[in-house]
Formats: C-alpha cells, sequence, structure tokens
C-alpha cells in the first residue's frame, strides 16, 4: 500500500515534490515552502489522499547533525564508548537549510499515513500556517514556535506555550544549554521567585558503557571520587 | 497503665497544654493536595484502602487554608514555582512541608534541566524529605510519621510573660539564662 500511496502522490502533485521517499513502509514527501499551502489543501481535499487529520507538528534542528555529544573526546579509543553502533553518518556539517518541519498526517476514510517535510532556514524561519487547513494545528504551531523559534505566519495567536513567562530563547534548539541560562529560586527579602544566572556546570548525560569484550557490554556509573578498588 | 484504665479508676487525666497541642496537631495533619507528577500517582496509593493515610488522621484537603502539611509530590518546574510559593502562602499557620521524591528534593533525574527548580526547597522551607524515584507509600508513609515525631518535640507555647519581663530586667544570671530560653518560641 505505500508504494500505491508513493505513486499517487507523484501522478498528483507531478515536480510539486522535491522529494518522495518511502522506507520502513512509511511515506515522506518534501516540498518546498512556496508550495505548503497548495500541497497541503490538495492532500486534504483529493478524493485518493483524504488526510482529513493532522496527527503532530514538530521541528528537526538539524545543527549538529551526524556530529553531536555522542563524540568520546574524554576517553581513549579502547577505555569506554557511548552504548551504541558507530554509524555510517558522515562526519561533515550539514549543507541544506537548518530547520526541517515535519507534519504527520492521517486519512482516516483511506486508512493511511504520511509524512511531509518542509526546510525552512536558519535566519529568520517563516513558514505559512496551516491552521486554515487543519484547525489542530494551532498549539502544535505554538509549540513549535516555544522549542525551536520557528515563525508561522497566519496563525492567529503565536504565543509560547509551554516554557515559563518571560522565557528567553527556544530551548530545543541545538544551540540552546541543557542547563539553561537562568534559574530560579525564591527570595524572601523582595518576598517573590526571582531568576539568577545559572550556578551549575553543564555535564553530558549519555552514560559511559565499559566494552570487556564483544560480546560483554557492562554499564557502570561515574567513578566515585575516592572510591574503593573495583 | 493505659490511660483507658487511668480514665475508669480516676475519671481524670492530667496532662501539658503543649502536649495536648502536639497530640492534636500530629492526629489531624491534613495535607493539601500538590500533586506534580507520578510521585502524586505513590501519594494516592498511600492515601488508598491498603495504606489508608486516614488512620494516621491525614486527610487531603482540596484548599490550602484548611490544610497544615504540603506534600510536593513530583517534579517542581519554573513555571509551577510561583503557584506553589503562593499556595504555601496561603496555608494557615502552623504549617509544615514534605518533599517528596527525588525532584522534589533535588531536582533528581532533571537536575540538569532548563526549566526544574533543583528541589523545592528552593522555593518553601521543608521540613521532612522522603527520597525514592518515586518513594513507595510505606516510605511516604514513614516521612509523615517523622513529621509528626518533630511536631512532637516543637515547644511553641511562651510561658508566664509577666517571668519573662523580670528575667529580661535583671538578666545576667547564669541559672536564669536556661529558664529564659526555656520560654521562648523555640524550634527544636
Amino acid at each position: 500500500m505505500p508504494e500505491a500511496l508513493k505513486q499517487q502522490l507523484n501522478d498528483v502533485f507531478t515536480d510539486a515534490l522535491i522529494a518522495n521517499e518511502e522506507a520502513l513502509g512509511e511515506v515522506t514527501i518534501e516540498v518546498s515552502k512556496e508550495n505548503l499551502l497548495d500541497v497541503c489543501r490538495k492532500l486534504r481535499d483529493h478524493d485518493e489522499l483524504a488526510f482529513e487529520q493532522l496527527i503532530d507538528l514538530t521541528v528537526v534542528d538539524y545543527k549538529t547533525y551526524g556530529q553531536d555529544e555522542w563524540a568520546t573526546t574524554e576517553a581513549t579509543g579502547v577505555g569506554f564508548s557511548r552504548g551504541r553502533e558507530e554509524s555510517q553518518a558522515v562526519n561533515q556539517p550539514w549543507q541544506r537549510e537548518r530547520f526541517a518541519v515535519v507534519y504527520h498526517l492521517l486519512s482516516i476514510s483511506l486508512n493511511q499515513r504520511l509524512r511531509v517535510k518542509c526546510f525552512v532556514e536558519e535566519n529568520r524561519p517563516t513558514l505559512p500556517s496551516v491552521i486554515n487547513i487543519w484547525a489542530s494545528a494551532n498549539w502544535y504551531e505554538r509549540e513549535a514556535f516555544d522549542l525551536f523559534g520557528v515563525l508561522f505566519t497566519g496563525h492567529p495567536d503565536l504565543r509560547r506555550i509551554l516554557t515559563d513567562y518571560g522565557f528567553v530563547g527556544h530551548p530545543f534548539r541545538k544551540d540552546f544549554p541543557l542547563i539553561g541560562n537562568v534559574e530560579l529560586r525564591f527570595d524572601a527579602k523582595q518576598n517573590r521567585c526571582i531568576y539568577e544566572p545559572v550556578s551549575i556546570e553543564p555535564r553530558v548525560l549519555v552514560p559511559r558503557v565499559i566494552r570487556k569484550h564483544k560480546e560483554q557490554t557492562v554499564y557502570v556509573a561515574a567513578p566515585e571520587q575516592g572510591g574503593r578498588d573495583a | 497503665m493505659g490511660l483507658e484504665d487511668k480514665l475508669n479508676s480516676d475519671g481524670f487525666v492530667t496532662t501539658s497544654i503543649q502536649d495536648l497541642l502536639d497530640w492534636a496537631r500530629t492526629g489531624s495533619m491534613w495535607p493539601v493536595t500538590f500533586g506534580l507528577a507520578c510521585c502524586a500517582v505513590e501519594m494516592m496509593h498511600a492515601g488508598a484502602a491498603r495504606y489508608d493515610m486516614d488512620r494516621f488522621g491525614v486527610i487531603f484537603r482540596p484548599s490550602p487554608r484548611q490544610s497544615d502539611v504540603m506534600i510536593v509530590a513530583g517534579t517542581l518546574t519554573n513555571k509551577m514555582a510561583p503557584a506553589l510559593r503562593r499556595v504555601y502562602e496561603q496555608m494557615p499557620e502552623p504549617k509544615w512541608v514534605i518533599s517528596m521524591g527525588s525532584c522534589a528534593n533535588g531536582g533528581g533525574y532533571y537536575h540538569y534541566s532548563y526549566s526544574v527548580v533543583r528541589g523545592c526547597d528552593r522555593i518553601i522551607p521543608v521540613d521532612i524529605y522522603v527520597p525514592g524515584c518515586p518513594p513507595t507509600a510505606e516510605a511516604l508513609l514513614y516521612g509523615i510519621i517523622q513529621l509528626q515525631n518533630k511536631i512532637k518535640r516543637q515547644t511553641v507555647i511562651a510561658r508566664n510573660s509577666r517571668r519573662n519581663r523580670d528575667l529580661e530586667n535583671n538578666s545576667t544570671n547564669a541559672s536564669d539564662t536556661r529558664q529564659g530560653s526555656d520560654s521562648e518560641v523555640t524550634n527544636a
């Protein structure tokens, strides 16, 4: 069935699709942001597609794609790893636009699903809102704006939805520090909760894995200060 | 001799106001319901039929104005912290706080997060810390009993204010100092 859907999409949209792929039984198409609204409207209204429902809308930040904190900079080559397969991902910077906005669609009547990708540039990422096509996009787009800073033109109420009132920055961007920039405490003199610059050091939270043999993998905690011999 | 035997034979018992107050306070600690995360589910277990915190006079209240204890059960986020503080301030004195679980104690799993308070004692004063992730219902129950013990140790009644004034006027007598400190409001 994914092949049929893929063929159907090719027939309907012809040259509007930048990419049209099927992997693991799931179809993904990519469109330019100029074509996004037209394609989405046709995806909903076309009788053979009929994607009535927007299941999810999210964003991918490709800034550090393939070269992340997984790198074991402090380890020897044989000491420990991060407990994952060495990927074949090329260790070179991402060449395309930084953000990809991803739409997950469901057709209840035809029992089929589709993923739509649309890349936007790093500098002031802006997309047309699909809120007039799928009403459920309202809070999804607010979430994407809050966490990634992607702007949706035509959205009636593009406010932050999850982070604190007055929050600065977009925390799901790869260049946002995990520990944040500020921390909260109650101040007895001012009789209110105040923000202060963060007081802790960032730390890689990916667990370390010691490999004694290829077959045997032992998971250990970080060594204690002045602990006993193993 | 048990209390009932004494009542049956003598018809009365004697105690101090302090002991009576402590007995009353430890026997009816009403917590304000402040479940924030998975710890709240464990708190519900402690309140439900098997562990049944009603046996200790612990009855959950929907309003801070009827409460003596606040159980901070779960992850306290930056966004929730001012609301937590406000609910705490709405509770009448005397009031106590139980911090339940790793997240409320010190941030726990989310210690390195940009959006989580690293321990609810940065926002409100805490009396009892219950460790665990989440703590079992037994652990929370043990924490409540520990809080009862703490309350029983408190002496909050100022005795005989006229004698206190005399002591202050005379002052600097070593033997009087102890009596003076006894009558102050202390928090053991």
